[in-house]
This record gives C-alpha cells, sequence and structure tokens, in this order.
C-alpha cells in the first residue's frame, strides 16, 4: 500500500501524518526544490524547472504516478497542486474527494456541502483526496535533481510581489478574525493591537479578503478559504454563517464579539459578547495588558 | 472556436435541511445560476468580445438545468447559446463523472479555453476546473483574475501567495476565475427576454460515453454540532467578564 502525495511547497505535515498512520510507502511528487527535500518518503520524483508553472508538470505527474487499488493519492488544497491532482485523477478515471476528516487504510471520511452532511466512501480503486496541508514538514538533507519531464506549453513571465505574505494560520494556537463588522480598513488596527495583546495571528472572513481587499487572500477563513483549528478562534463582527463556520467549527474554544444577539455565530460560540466591536475590543486589550 | 464556460446550477448548502440520517433535503433551497459563476461567465463575455468568437455555456446537472427559468437564467448573462446535460441520474454521479462530461460538452462546443468559478457554491471543492482539464489534455491554472488572448495562447493573472504573477500559456487551457476578478453585472428585462430565444442543447446522457467512476458511500451521518458553552456577556464590564471566564477555562 503506497500513499502518493502531490506537492509544490513544504507545508504538508498533516499530509505525511495522513500517510504515517495509513502505513505502507510514501510515494513523493516534488514540484519544486524545496518539496523534493521533504524527508520521510520512501521514493521522491522531482518534476521542476525554473520559469515553468507547477501546473505545467501535469503530464509528468501523471506518468509518475502508478497507483495500485487500495493506494491514496494526496494533495495538499493549493491551486497548483489541485491542477496536478485533476490531472491524476482523470487520467486515472479515479474518484476526488475533498473536505477530509480522517483518511483510514480502506475508507475516508468526508464532510459535503459545507460539512452539513457527514459520508464515509470507498473504492475499488485509487482515490485521490485533497486536504489541509498543515504546518511545514521536516526537511531531509538531500534533494534528488529535477527528473526529465513532459511540461504543458506555460511559462511564467513576471511575477509581481504586494510585499505582504501571510503568516501560517494552519499551525496557530489562537486567531482573531475580523467580519463585515469593521467598518474600515483603518479599523482593522484595532484587531491587530487585539490580536498582539492576545498573541494571536490576525484572520478574516471572506468579503474583507475578496472583494474590500482589505486583508491578503491567504488570510480567509471558510469552506473556500483556510481551515483552522486553533485552541483560541475570537470572530469579531462576523456573523456566523455556515460557509465561514465550516473553516472555524473545529477551534477548540470559539468567542464571538458581535453587535446582534441574534446572530448565528453565537450558536458556535463558548463565549460571546454582545456589543460594539470599537468599545468592546479597546476595554478587551486593556483587560489583557 | 469558441470561448466556453462552465456553469452549475446548484442551490445553496445553509437553506438545506439534513435528516438525521445525513440525507441532505434540496426541495427549500432555490436553486440557481451558482453564485461564484457568475464572475467567470461575466468575464468570459468580454474574453469573447475582446476574441471575436462565439460565447457557450455548458453544464451539467439535473432535469432543472433545461427549464426555461434555468435557460433564462444563464443565458442572460451573455452566452451565445448553451449545451447542457439535464438528466437526474447526475444527481449520484460523483466529481469524476461530473468533470468528464463537461469535457465531452466543451469538445462538442469546439473550445479553445473553458473558463470556471472558484468553486461551486454546495461543494466548494474547487477540482471541476482541474479534472476537466485533465480529460481536455490541456493545463489548469486556478486563481486567475485576468485573462487576455495572444497569438496561439492566453496570458492569465494568477494570485500568488504575496501578490500576483503572469503566465503565458500556449494552446488550450482551463481557467478558475477568482470570485472578485470582475463586478457582474445583473441582467435586464431586455438581456432575459433575449435569452428565451437562445438556443440550449440538450445532450442525452447515453450519448456522453462517459465511464464510470467508483466512489461507494458506505455510510452517512448528519455531523453532530461540538457541545458549546454558549456563556453571552453584555455591558460595560461585558470585556472584564470575557477576560476572567476565558482565564478560568484555561484559554489564556
Amino acid at each position: 500500500m503506497t500513499t502518493w502525495i502531490l506537492t509544490a511547497d513544504t507545508s504538508i505535515a498533516g499530509l505525511i501524518e495522513i500517510a504515517k498512520a495509513r502505513g505502507g510507502d510514501i510515494a513523493l511528487i516534488a514540484l519544486s526544490p524545496q518539496a523534493a527535500a521533504i524527508a520521510g518518503a520512501d521514493s521522491v520524483t522531482a518534476l521542476w524547472s525554473e520559469g515553468t508553472p507547477a501546473e505545467a508538470f501535469a503530464p509528468a505527474a501523471v506518468a509518475a504516478v502508478t497507483p495500485q487499488p487500495g493506494d491514496l493519492i494526496l494533495a495538499p488544497n493549493r491551486p497548483a497542486e489541485r491542477a496536478i491532482a485533476g490531472a491524476v485523477a482523470a487520467a486515472l478515471n479515479a474518484p476526488v474527494v475533498t473536505g477530509v476528516r480522517e483518511a483510514s487504510a480502506d475508507s475516508i471520511d468526508i464532510g459535503r456541502f459545507g460539512g452539513i452532511s457527514l459520508e464515509t466512501v470507498t473504492s475499488a480503486g485509487p482515490i485521490v483526496a485533497v486536504v489541509e496541508g498543515g504546518g511545514a514538514a521536516e526537511i531531509g538533507t538531500a534533494a534528488p535533481d529535477a527528473a526529465e519531464a513532459e511540461t504543458y506549453p506555460a511559462r511564467v513571465s513576471a511575477e509581481n510581489s504586494a510585499g505582504t505574505v501571510a503568516s501560517d494560520l494552519s499551525s496557530a494556537k489562537r486567531i482573531v478574525a475580523a467580519g463585515r463588522g469593521v467598518g474600515s480598513e483603518g479599523d482593522l488596527q484595532l484587531i491587530r493591537e487585539f490580536a498582539a495583546a492576545l498573541g494571536a495571528e490576525v484572520a478574516c472572513s471572506r468579503p474583507l479578503a475578496e472583494g474590500l481587499d482589505w486583508m491578503p487572500k491567504e488570510t480567509y477563513i471558510g469552506v473556500s478559504g483556510k481551515t483552522v483549528k486553533p485552541d483560541l478562534y475570537v470572530a469579531v463582527g462576523i456573523s456566523g454563517q455556515l460557509q465561514h463556520m465550516v473553516g472555524a467549527q473545529d477551534s477548540r474554544r470559539i468567542v464571538a464579539i458581535n453587535t446582534d444577539a441574534k446572530a448565528p455565530i453565537f450558536a458556535y460560540a463558548d463565549y460571546g459578547v454582545v456589543g460594539d466591536l470599537y468599545e468592546v475590543l479597546p476595554a478587551l486589550t486593556a483587560a489583557l495588558a | 472556436m469558441s470561448i466556453v464556460v462552465a456553469y452549475k446550477w446548484s442551490a445553496n448548502p445553509q437553506d438545506a435541511a439534513v435528516g438525521a440520517d445525513g440525507v441532505v433535503d434540496w426541495s427549500r433551497a432555490k436553486a440557481g445560476v451558482s453564485e461564484y459563476d457568475t464572475v467567470p461567465i461575466e468575464l468570459g463575455r468580454s474574453l469573447a468580445q475582446a476574441a471575436e468568437r462565439e460565447y457557450i455555456g455548458i453544464s451539467v446537472g439535473g432535469k432543472a438545468v433545461a427549464t426555461p427559468m434555468a435557460k433564462k437564467g444563464a443565458m442572460s448573462r451573455g452566452m451565445d447559446r448553451g449545451i447542457v446535460v439535464a438528466d437526474d441520474a447526475t444527481g449520484d454521479w460523483n466529481l469524476s463523472q461530473v468533470a468528464g462530461a463537461l469535457a465531452v460538452l466543451a469538445r462538442q462546443a469546439e473550445a479553445e479555453i473553458v473558463l470556471t468559478g472558484d468553486a461551486s457554491v454546495d461543494e466548494n471543492a474547487k477540482m471541476t476546473s482541474a479534472v476537466l482539464a485533465g480529460h481536455l489534455g490541456w493545463p489548469c491554472f486556478q486563481e486567475v483574475s485576468a485573462i487576455t488572448p495572444t497569438d496561439g495562447g492566453w496570458t492569465l493573472t494568477q494570485a500568488i501567495p504575496g501578490g500576483t504573477r503572469t503566465v503565458e500559456v500556449t494552446g488550450g487551457v482551463v481557467v478558475a476565475i477568482t470570485s472578485d476578478a470582475v463586478q457582474p453585472k445583473v441582467a435586464g428585462m431586455k438581456e432575459i427576454l433575449a435569452a428565451g430565444k437562445k438556443t440550449v442543447d440538450v445532450v442525452d446522457v447515453a450519448d456522453l460515453g462517459v465511464a464510470d467512476v467508483d466512489l461507494q458511500v458506505t455510510a452517512r451521518t448528519k455531523p453532530v454540532a461540538a457541545a458549546r458553552k454558549h456563556e453571552v456577556f453584555e455591558g460595560s464590564d461585558a470585556a472584564t467578564q470575557l477576560i476572567a471566564a476565558l482565564r478560568a477555562d484555561s484559554a489564556l
């Protein structure tokens, strides 16, 4: 039994954990030099080339993944890896599962439709599963050289950095998430000050990252964004729609701060404050000082 | 040759009911063009104009996809015509089968490029574009916010952590569009009336030739919500009470 891992990045501790729990071999398809150096794999196929996007290596990845029935093919939930995983699934005529809760040797538990229903699924052939990457995987010493590879005709002609790389939320112990209740981009400073006093990372709900562009896309929590499981999740000015809560509902403790006592977020919360965040946050920051 | 957009006729799970056995009841949830798909439809319309190509919508779903309401709902957003699979048997299909069927429709439409949404409003898997590309033998790029036609291909603007990059692709490509790439226009009465006259061809499931993809559901349950404390504080000393409660709970 082999677990195949497709990755362009080293943030796949969650995938290695699943593979080790299942037992058997780990075959790593590494789509960057950094990924090729990840420790713990029984075999490594290195597929990368300067100036070529990882997505273009789909034909080579398809050729490299040769699973047996009962094998699992894992990809972290990121754009390039999803593109490669889709190509592999199409070539193998294999099913694709997302929203993975648990993967054992012979079945996978998944959440459907934003987690409103849980299913246990199995297949006679290999399954392609897209899962949250988790934190950084352990790095070994020697990475193999890139293999000769068939690629699609695509190249990266420019990169523009916005200058901000978001912190890694997947391993954060405390997270403060801001929502639409925050009135302006400048007011995020209140959130940042509170998060600093709490020793927490700052995240947000979808509208703040897409549409308003106040926060980096990598920081939004929800069914199509990040899924996090911190010890403490403080939702500030977030109403608590299903699509957001899917990404945060497994947090150990959830705190809600909202002006609307009837907001759905309070149904998910261990602790709540009904009040204006512009009054509550400075008071909390002061109380923590 | 054409610009193709794949769209899904689906409902928001927030409006669905779930039985204790985990079976989802969609009867009270109102279906429509999946919210995130309205963005690629809008972007594709401009692209088809810029590239001077026919603009075709494709969709795979239940009978509802071919109702007059669904046809108008989709076509009023700017496609020239549609090719759909509208059969309730697709309700049991997994994502890989749906993507395989979409690939057949894309070939029938003689697609040069296929656009999709970021994710569907119901499944949110972000994988249909990728499997579809695999079937077409094309690359797939996700989180793309802009597309420009070039001689023999496309220039894509793709979001990457901390910024964007420009990718030059030669030949066909499947592109998943970010949900904030463009602002979708709301169709007016004129567009809705015109949509009623557009052709939407319905392809029979038997004519697709899509292989079965084995995925069996061996158990299904409604998730048990985590037990929460629901202690809510109000008033002037709410902040102090909250911090005290978190400390007592060893959460701080």
